[in-house]
């Protein structure tokens, strides 16, 4: 028995992240159909030919975008998945990205060759809420300090005992003779879908979703 | 002077809306024979909990009475219906037919539009019926519910929890295993799914459709449970299409509702433009006997508010039925009164004000008459057009909506 086709799906609407992911983001969506342009320039969002809605946002703000629809789908890193704790549904892992959310010392502490915490610890980072997640997890009390950029700063001068941040090759960890005290997990890029919109345009999705599959990570 | 995070005013025409949709609502249940209850809402902890379970009871706003009883602010009608009826309705006839319309509160860590902390849920609950009469008659409901209200496009999707767990023994995952992957089908991480590397599982968390999906299902679910579970729902799509509904109701395997009550059918109904479900419901046999009483039962229930937000994003805006006024008295008890015996909507004007003033109110408020009852004179105005040069209204009207 036949279905009947589902209503006509208007175009998709893609958030894509500005910054470090942006040029293979366009590149995969590009190999997948998708005329992202070379150059945005400034601009904020852009409709293709084809009427897919790009839009061009910090990568932070990529979950929240999806999760209330204002995006049907979007890429983003699986650090800021861990950070932002939104409801998005998690399709595919694109590989390119790679990156290492850490807990990272100053080399002289010798935390990473197991030397005791102080009781009472001061870890600075940009991503509060993993730290606390993962500290917690371990039942240490830690002062949380947030902070917005070069956070490998903050343990030579005194103001933290540890900090949580991204590790890409661990060059700036070396010059600032920090390093990895334990690794909290691994991340790439994610394809990511809000739950109700996989449903409402489940074909539209579900091809984005083979096509950006099928290119070799 | 501010409100707390996550909940908020209504302004009059805002309720106006508001209380249509919960009247629409309202009528539906009581064309499917639905009575509606009210039950209070603080409850024991307890209670709610032994209702919701340990996970979801996070969602709670709970605080202590000064005799430090836990209480809670009810999350859901559900579990306070299921209370209900194992304490009160027990030698009622079944199987027992209620409804709510109903505030209720969720400790939501980022409360946003679609995620308030204090939401109204309009919602009816089939107690003491087994089987997929019961189940089709939630669905159709909902359905008929959301055409109600002017969303004729809705779509549903449908699935019972007993497939899952089919999957889950079909592919061979069974304990904590099956548990973390019933979890990652839940929220459709098909990353954290593909690491089983069990193929079955992430088509499964992928696969909709009609009748193919489930014959495609039956190849791999190994329970006697799962194979009945796709029975009923192939017995509900072709029920569904005997409705015309067959291009709105799609299996989905990886729909799994958020409370951990539900143990066969499930459903969502949503929008294309909206990012979350409007409403949703299943079967729920293991709730009652939590509570003592050991009945079948099975129910749905919609965000009103979530609604509101479908019908107002496309445009549609509910039509906005300002309070009717017949007639703004001045002067008079006695005439005012005499009004509204007579079944008028009366509003009093203030004495000291002249004709002009008064027509101005009227005009603002389009109000037909004006009555004036001075010095045992009794004289009514015409109240013309507005011509021009006069102040805006307080109230301005919607000409969108005219």
């Amino acid at each position: 028995m036949s279905r009947p086709k589902a209503q006509p799906e208007a175009g998709l609407t893609i958030a894509m992240p500005k910054g470090a992911l942006f040029a293979e983001s366009a590149a995969r969506l590009r190999s997948a159909g998708i005329e992202v342009p070379e150059d945005v320039g400034r601009r904020l969002t852009i409709t293709t030919a084809d009427g897919t809605t790009l839009l061009f946002l910090r990568p932070t703000d990529v979950p929240a975008y999806v999760e209330f629809g204002s995006a049907d789908c979007g890429i983003v890193g699986k650090d800021v998945l861990w950070e932002t704790d939104r409801n998005v549904a998690e399709l595919a892992d694109l590989g390119f990205g790679y990156c290492r959310l850490v807990v990272a010392g100053r080399r002289i502490d010798r935390y990473h060759e197991g030397a005791p915490f102080p009781t009472f610890l001061r870890v600075a980072t940009k991503f509060t809420r993993s730290a606390e997640t993962w500290f917690a997890e371990r039942d240490l009390p830690v002062e949380l300090i947030p902070l917005h950029g070069s956070v490998e700063l903050s343990p030579l001068v005194g103001l933290a005992d540890l900090i949580v941040d991204l590790v890409a090759t661990g060059t700036t960890l070396r010059e600032h003779d920090l390093v990895v005290v334990e690794e909290i997990g691994e991340s790439t890029a994610r394809f990511v879908v809000n739950p109700v919109r996989f449903r409402a345009k489940y074909d539209a999705l579900v091809k984005l979703l083979e096509r950006l599959s099928a290119v070799p990570a | 002077m501010r409100l707390p995070a996550g909940v908020r005013d209504w302004l009059p025409h805002e309720l106006a809306r508001k209380r249509e949709i919960e009247q629409q609502m309202r009528a539906v249940f009581g064309r499917w024979a639905y009575e509606e209850v009210q039950t209070p809402i603080i409850e024991r902890f307890d209670v709610m909990e032994r209702g919701l379970g340990e996970e979801t009871a996070e969602l709670l706003f709970q605080f202590n009475d000064r005799r430090s009883t836990a209480l809670a602010l009810r999350p859901e009608m559900t579990t306070p219906v299921a209370r209900l009826v194992s304490t009160r309705m027990r030698e009622t006839p079944l199987p027992l037919r209620l409804a709510y319309v109903a505030p209720v509160f969720r400790y939501y860590e980022q409360p946003q539009e679609g995620r308030m902390r204090e939401l109204t849920q309009a919602g009816a609950e089939l107690i003491g019926a087994p089987g997929i009469d019961a189940d089709a008659e939630t669905l159709f409901m909902a359905i008929e519910a959301l055409d109600e209200i002017g969303l004729r496009d809705a779509r549903f999707d449908i699935n019972d929890a007993r497939v899952v767990d089919g999957i889950l023994a079909g592919v061979e995952l069974d304990g904590e295993a099956a548990r973390e992957a019933k979890e990652h089908m839940k929220t459709r991480n098909l990353v954290a799914l593909r690491k089983f590397e069990r193929p079955a599982l992430v088509q499964f968390a992928q696969r909709r459709g009609g009748h193919e999906a489930i014959q495609a299902a039956r190849g791999v679910c190994r329970t006697p449970e799962s194979l009945v579970a796709l029975d009923a729902l192939d017995e509900l799509l072709r029920r569904a299409g005997a409705l015309g509904y067959e291009s709105r109701v799609t299996v989905d395997f990886a729909l799994l509702r958020e409370l951990d009550y539900y143990t066969g059918f499930l459903f969502e109904g949503y929008v294309e433009e909206i990012g979350f479900s409007l409403c949703g419901g299943g079967r729920y046999d293991s709730l009652l006997p939590r509570f003592g009483f050991d009945v079948p039962a099975v129910g749905w229930t919609a965000g009103v508010e979530r609604l509101l937000i479908a019908l107002e994003r496309r445009g549609k805006h509910v039509r906005r039925r300002r309070h009717r006024i017949d007639v703004l008295v001045a002067g008079s008890d006695v005439v005012a009164a005499r009004e509204r015996a007579a079944g008028n909507v009366v509003r009093y004007a203030g004495s000291d004000l002249g004709d002009e003033a008064l027509l101005e109110e009227a005009r603002a408020y389009e109000i037909p008459r004006v009555v004036i009852a001075l010095n045992g004179t009794v004289r009514e105005l015409r109240v013309g057009p507005r011509v021009g040069g006069l102040p805006a209204p307080r109230t301005p009207s919607n000409w969108d909506a005219r």
